[in-house]
């Protein structure tokens, strides 16, 4: 059975060429420079995992719909799945084994998005509760970070090698390597100063450039930032999110940073590592999981920015971007309900607007 | 459920089928969920604190209906919760003494078997109300239903989280029992997410969506033979 | 009695509070009963999983006495106490064995540690921690042989700048993908030899005192 839409007899009917797929298509046009990066920075095994996240997220989602009694086609080629599952990759330490990947699909797929209702009905964006998920069950391999070994260096697995460590379990000892925030957490739990542990480890030139080692595709600043301008001027996104978030962290980070210089880094720091920016961009900007009016966007971004610098600087997570979208995610329905947009012809409580001219017959 | 369907079968065919499946404490009441999530990290802990609960509910469905002619409305819940603390004292002692090392594991978790609202919601809704007898088998089934789930759900969450299935039961049930403890996949390396307390909130989610399946089904089937019946007939 | 007088004299103050007055002694009086009962079997479940623990860092033939009999309260650096139970073979104390405390990733550990009487580690078991699952608990004795590592050592064995983890430039190893519980176990250890250390004369005097199993009242020497 199929709804038709009446064919159109007249008129200036204008049509704005939105749609699902378009949306995820552009999104991942914006993901691509940094993803690209990530995968020629950390070689076979990268690219191993993010085929095997992404293929699995799309056969969980066809399976889910299977289930759900939901044409399967349809909802499988607008790209939802294949963005979240790219998503999570982009989250995963580049090395780690393909069934982190296929785990990782099936929570977000079936567990974060196909069970609250599929597409537009998930609570929580489905890439960080797999993220979260991952990391809670699988530690290890959620922490076992490796140094960049560019595509066709000299010290770069191979083919077959990549291989071995993706799909055989092959250790990787060799290679492995603390993340920026990782190392500068437990220096400082050790006592040390930020003015002995950060020369030689992070140069905001390294930290922008991606060099460094880090989940597959969140570390280079300077591309993640590149596809956020693109959605903001594609007009995927507004710069409500984005803009509050970013600013909280570096707002807050500056000030602790001069209330004491060597227990707190600098905002250039947080902006630049870790997943800041894919967060900001591409993830708490999720049109499904973040408020829907400016005000209450503004609200959610602050509280994220809050969240991941809090997490950072006093849990035992080196990293909170997941942990605090999802957080906020929670909070959404919160505020989208105290700030709610405001209706055409009334005003914001809901009461009709009342004009002169027809005031007198309205009473 | 219709009607008819509660109907059929005797009373006391009824009040057991209530307890283990149609009125199920945690699958269909969704009561005692703070101890069911809890303790079920494994099956042994799951069907210790089955069978503690069992025997606190059947005693004290039995105390309450004993004692239904003499209480009033007005001061029964101070009653009923003295009558079911006392009870979970005497467990938590005789447990501590006699069976040290699952309360070593249970301790925690048998105080708040005063807080199961499973009981005071039997007490309240079935043992003040009915004789002596089908209190009893309340109480029993209500409570072999709640170990069921509890055993499913530590079973699940253990074989996914450990690859074991009735780790520790011999400390349990004693060293006759240990042929239960079984190592379903060796050198599994865990998931260690399904033993955390999110894993007893994922696991409780598909057993309550495996149970609106199997009750479907079994509808679909009734309406389906209904129909041939009257097709026939 | 008629039915309707009945019925209104349950409606009264009076019966209910008879009512819950009785209920209320009956519950207590079945539990005095109760506590009565189990009293002496807790208690002696109490001191077999002492005995158990004890047992695991002090072996059986340094002693011939009672372990938890010969116990002596210290309070440590910090002004907490502390049970140090002795080994005695004759009036000789040959072994202790104490509690201390290391701090983990997730809270406290407990941790039973065993000394020889010369200051040598002969035992190190974790009792209680809430380190995460397949991580941190390999401190376990069951889960890895971790612990074993600091059997023989002593506080000046490895050297005190030695004394912690490989990553932090010492002698012991961490697991992969943890190194605060590991950190921390090391730390808490080493605290105990230091307590060891403050108070070795006073903890390994000879017994001149009647043993424990021969009088009543625990040995009580001044604190040092």
């Amino acid at each position: 059975m199929s709804i038709e839409t009446p064919a159109a007899q007249a008129g200036p009917f204008a049509h704005e060429p939105v749609s699902i797929s378009r949306t995820m298509g552009l999104v991942m046009l914006a993901l691509l420079p940094a993803t690209v990066f990530g995968l020629w920075q950390f070689g076979w095994p990268a690219i191993y995992l993010f085929a095997a996240t992404i293929a699995s997220a799309l056969v969980f989602e066809a399976m889910s719909l299977r289930v759900a009694g939901k044409p399967v086609r349809p909802f499988l080629l607008d790209g939802s799945a294949l963005l979240t599952g790219w998503l999570l990759a982009m989250t995963l330490p580049p090395w780690a084994p393909w069934w982190i990947g296929v785990v990782g699909s099936f929570m977000a797929i079936v567990i974060a998005k196909q069970v609250f209702g599929g597409i537009g009905q998930n609570l929580f964006n489905p890439a960080m509760v797999a993220r979260v998920a991952l990391l809670i069950a699988f530690p290890l391999e959620m922490t076992s970070f490796v140094v960049p070994t560019p595509l066709f260096s000299a010290e770069a697995p191979g083919l077959l090698q990549g291989l071995a460590i993706t799909f055989g379990g092959q250790g990787f000892d060799a290679f492995s390597g603390a993340t920026v925030l990782g190392h500068v957490r437990t220096e400082l739990g050790q006592g040390h100063e930020l003015s002995v542990i950060l020369p030689g480890l992070f140069g905001p030139l390294s930290g922008a450039l991606g060099t460094v080692a880090g989940s597959l595709g969140e570390t280079s600043a300077l591309l993640l930032l590149l596809g956020g301008l693109l959605l903001l001027y594609k007009r995927i996104i507004t710069w409500h999110i984005p803009l509050a978030m970013l600013a909280t962290v570096a707002i807050l980070a500056t000030l602790l940073h001069l209330y004491d210089p060597e227990r707190y880094a600098g905002a250039l720091y947080h902006l630049v590592s870790g997943a800041t920016l894919l967060g900001a961009f591409f993830i708490a900007t999720d049109l499904v999981t973040s408020p829907v009016s400016a005000r209450g966007q503004i609200l959610f971004g602050v509280g994220c920015g809050l969240l991941v610098y809090v997490i950072r600087t006093w849990t035992s997570y080196p990293e909170g971007v997941a942990f605090a979208v999802m957080l906020m995610n929670a909070c959404t329905p919160l505020i989208d309900h105290y700030v709610k947009p405001r209706i055409y012809g009334r005003d914001r409580k809901g009461s009709p607007i009342e004009y002169a001219d027809d005031a007198g017959v309205s009473r | 459920m219709t009607d008819s369907d509660t109907k059929q079968g005797t009373p006391w065919g009824r009040i057991a089928r209530d307890g283990i499946w149609s009125n199920n404490v945690i699958l269909s009441q969704s009561l005692a969920l703070c101890p069911t999530l809890a303790v079920t990290g494994t099956a042994t802990n799951g069907l210790g604190m089955g069978l503690a609960t069992t025997a606190v509910l059947t005693v004290s469905n039995v105390l309450v209906s004993l004692i239904r002619g003499a209480v009033t409305p007005e001061v029964r819940i101070p009653v009923y919760i003295v009558v079911i603390a006392t009870l979970v004292t005497l467990v938590d002692l005789g447990l501590n003494a006699y069976a040290h090392e699952l309360h070593k594991v249970l301790g925690l978790f048998i105080a708040l078997i005063v807080v199961n609202c499973a009981i005071l919601g039997r007490a309240e809704s079935f043992a003040s109300k009915n004789r002596v007898l089908p209190a009893a088998l309340d109480g029993l089934m209500m409570g072999l239903g709640f170990t069921i789930t509890l055993v499913v759900l530590g079973g699940v969450r253990e074989i996914f989280g450990t690859g074991t299935l009735f780790a520790g039961a011999s400390q349990l049930l004693g060293q006759a029992m240990s042929f239960l403890e079984l190592t379903l996949i060796p050198d599994y390396r865990g998931f260690l997410i399904a033993i955390l307390p999110p894993g007893g909130f994922l696991a409780l989610g598909f057993l309550l969506a495996a149970k609106r399946v199997i009750d479907a089904r079994a509808a679909d089937a009734a309406k389906r033979r209904a129909t041939v019946a009257a097709a026939i007939g | 009695m008629s039915d309707v007088a009945w019925s209104n004299f349950k409606q009264g103050i009076g019966y209910q509070g008879l009512l819950l007055g009785f209920t209320v002694a009956a519950a207590a009086t079945l539990l005095v009963v109760a506590d009565r009962l189990t009293r002496e079997p807790i208690a002696l479940r109490h001191a077999e999983d002492m005995n158990a623990s004890l047992a695991e860092v002090i072996p059986a033939s340094l002693h011939d006495n009672d372990l938890l009999a010969n116990s002596v309260t210290l309070t440590d650096a910090s002004g907490e106490p502390v049970t140090v139970y002795r080994a005695l073979s004759g009036h000789q104390v040959t072994a202790l064995a104490y509690q201390v405390k290391a701090f983990g990733y997730a809270g406290e550990i407990d941790v039973m540690l065993g000394l020889a009487a010369d200051g040598k580690i002969l035992g190190v078991r974790v009792l209680s921690h809430k380190e995460t699952p397949g991580l941190g608990d390999k401190i376990e004795v069951g889960k890895a042989d971790w612990v074993r590592a600091f059997e023989g050592r002593s506080l000046g064995d490895p050297p005190a700048e030695r004394w912690g983890v490989k990553k932090d430039g010492g002698d012991f190893d961490q697991f992969s993908g943890a190194t605060i519980t590991p950190r921390g176990v090391v730390r808490g250890i080493k605290g105990g030899l230091e307590f060891f250390a403050a108070n070795r004369d006073a903890l390994t005097a000879t017994v001149v005192i009647q043993r424990r199993e021969d009088r009543a009242g625990a040995i009580q020497p001044s604190h040092p």
